[in-house]
């Protein structure tokens, strides 16, 4: 069992192990709806709700069903089944009772289904043998630091605005530029808490 | 001046449109500004209500870090010196390459990223990797942006960390022992001196093991660190002036300080031992430096006077923290880039609120 204490998960897994700086996942969704700010807030709590309630299942599935049942290695399909059934469910749920929320995002919020920080953190979950509360604040934490990500970059980007961009790097180039500038910054947090 | 000025005139038909040479006018138009001002006069409205422009903006921050340089120099040697062409040098390539490309005129921008830069190395660093800094802090940190005044970071210290995640055993090897005396080190040049010269632990490093420098010390700048921020004397000096002068905007260093201050006397206060004394750590390493140079620059920090204050606060607390927990003994470099970051939300979020009072007032 993993001893971390849940602060330290939790303030680690928003700067010092940040989903998207540290391990560079969910960069597509990163890279096409960083355009505005608004968007950012409302993919990034969309997320972070995701992330929070299907680590918490996928914990208790784990545990009491796979590995019980010897079946660790379908893990992945599981989780994948678990999430995207889920992803369905909040589409729903949203759609029933706040149409304004499920117009404004869109395609994205299916497209939650293949974000694969999502899955990532699942993993990552049972990798470092956290218990259940570890693992729920552990996908919150990782969810804010995505959505913390991602409203970073919309703010540069609206600000890029004034920029003059040379056009061979113009879109998703520049993107990818800034994105390393900002993993280079986030490293100054290495080595501060270790997961 | 006369003189030159036929000269310039004679010269310019050369680089007109059409003529073989014409794609370097930006390079003549550059020397031509340099000399001299614009004569042309202002027929209607707007007028100009101060004289100051970015290439006066920029002569005046350089002037207010004359006394760092002049401090690096006595303390490091010529070799300063020596980074400091290098650093021009290799700035003027990048930043004339595209101006000749884009068909713009050379802006005055790099004079102070190339002049800061040297500044923030330690002094004993090869002078091919300040070139490498150099070029990469203009070319990814500014140039790609559309140059001076539309970079989302700070040039130099882009420049800068990357040499540090770079080449971090040269970096952490590179400090030169301070001259003293009349001459200090005015007449050595370190190129050619016994490796003995060169030793490795700076006062925050020392610090780590329980090893205090004097403060009598910090406040000279005998010891060793980054070429211009070890006097804290000196860069209050160069602080004073350009705060008088407004090229740095006071919030963003009071709240730095006020910030690093205080959550450093909270952090003593809850669990002594952990961090530094305040005063140590207030006067060593490059945070006077980077609170008055750097932070305060004013493309990078947030444009809202009232985003200054959070700006500010979390550039100080995240400099602590860093120096504090992380495996970095430095925290400055990465707390103003992280603050450069932050800086476009804090807008957004001011001018949200404002945009809310508004509408709710009228």
């Amino acid at each position: 069992m993993n001893s971390t204490s849940l602060m330290v998960i939790f303030v680690g897994s928003i700067f010092t192990n940040n989903i998207l700086f540290a391990s560079f996942l969910v960069m597509c969704s990163f890279l096409v709806c960083s355009n505005k700010i608004d968007t950012a807030i409302g993919l990034g709590s969309a997320v972070t709700f995701v992330m929070v309630t299907t680590t918490a299942i996928n914990y208790l599935v784990y545990h009491y069903i796979l590995l019980p049942l010897g079946l660790e290695f379908l893990s992945y399909i599981i989780f994948i089944a678990i999430i995207a059934a889920f992803v369905q469910f909040v589409e729903m749920f949203v759609e029933r009772f706040s149409p304004d929320l499920y117009y404004a995002l869109g395609i994205f919020l299916p497209l939650i289904t293949v974000n694969c920080a999502i899955l990532g953190v699942s993993l990552f979950m049972v990798l470092r043998n956290y218990n259940f509360l570890q693992s729920t604040v552990f996908g919150l934490g990782g969810g804010l630091g995505w959505a913390l990500a991602i409203m970073l970059m919309a703010g540069l980007r609206e600000k890029m605005g004034y920029s003059n961009v040379p056009k061979p790097l113009k879109g998703a180039a520049i993107i990818m530029l800034v994105t390393g500038v900002l993993a280079m910054s986030f490293m100054g947090f290495s080595g501060m808490i270790s997961m | 001046m006369k003189l030159l000025r036929t000269f310039f005139d004679k010269i310019e038909p050369v680089f007109d449109e059409g003529k073989p040479l014409s794609s370097l006018h930006p390079i003549y138009s550059m020397f031509d500004n340099m000399m001299f001002l614009t004569d042309e006069k202002t027929r209607n409205a707007p007028f100009g209500r101060d004289p100051i422009e970015i290439k006066r903006y920029m002569f005046l921050v350089i002037i207010a870090l004359g006394p760092c340089f002049l401090g690096a120099l006595y303390f490091f040697g010529i070799r300063v010196l020596w980074m400091l062409i290098v650093s021009y040098a290799a700035g003027a390539v990048v930043e004339i390459a595209f101006a000749v490309i884009r068909k713009e005129e050379v802006n005055e921008g790099f004079l102070v990223s190339g002049f800061i830069f040297p500044l923030i190395l330690p002094p004993g660093i090869p002078l091919w990797l300040v070139a490498v800094g150099m070029i990469f802090g203009i070319l990814i940190g500014k140039e790609v942006f559309g140059g001076t005044g539309r970079n989302l970071f700070n040039p130099a210290l882009v420049g800068r960390s990357f040499l540090a995640l770079g080449y971090p055993s040269i970096m952490a090897t590179s400090w030169i022992t301070p001259g003293s005396g009349t001459l200090g080190n005015l007449l050595i040049n370190y190129q050619l001196a016994a490796p003995e010269a060169i030793s490795a632990a700076t006062p925050l490093v020392q610090a780590k093991s329980g090893i205090m420098s004097p403060l009598k010390d910090l406040l000279i700048g005998n010891i060793l660190g980054s070429a211009g921020e070890t006097s804290a004397i000196l860069v209050i000096l160069g602080g004073i002036i350009i705060l008088a002068a407004g090229m740095a905007n006071w919030r963003t260093v009071l709240s730095i300080i006020l910030s690093f201050a205080g959550f450093n006397l909270l952090l003593n206060l809850f669990s002594p031992g952990t961090a530094n004394p305040v005063l140590f750590n207030m006067l060593s390493g490059g945070f006077l430096f980077g609170a008055f140079f750097m932070a305060t620059d004013p493309v990078t920090s947030p444009v809202t006077i009232s985003a200054k204050w959070p700006y500010g606060i979390l550039i100080g607390l995240l400099a602590l923290l860093i120096r504090t927990f992380s495996g970095f003994v430095e925290g400055m470099m990465f707390a103003i880039l992280l603050g450069n970051i932050f800086a476009p939300l804090f807008d957004e979020v001011v001018i949200r609120i404002r945009m809310k009072r508004y509408a709710k007032k009228y």
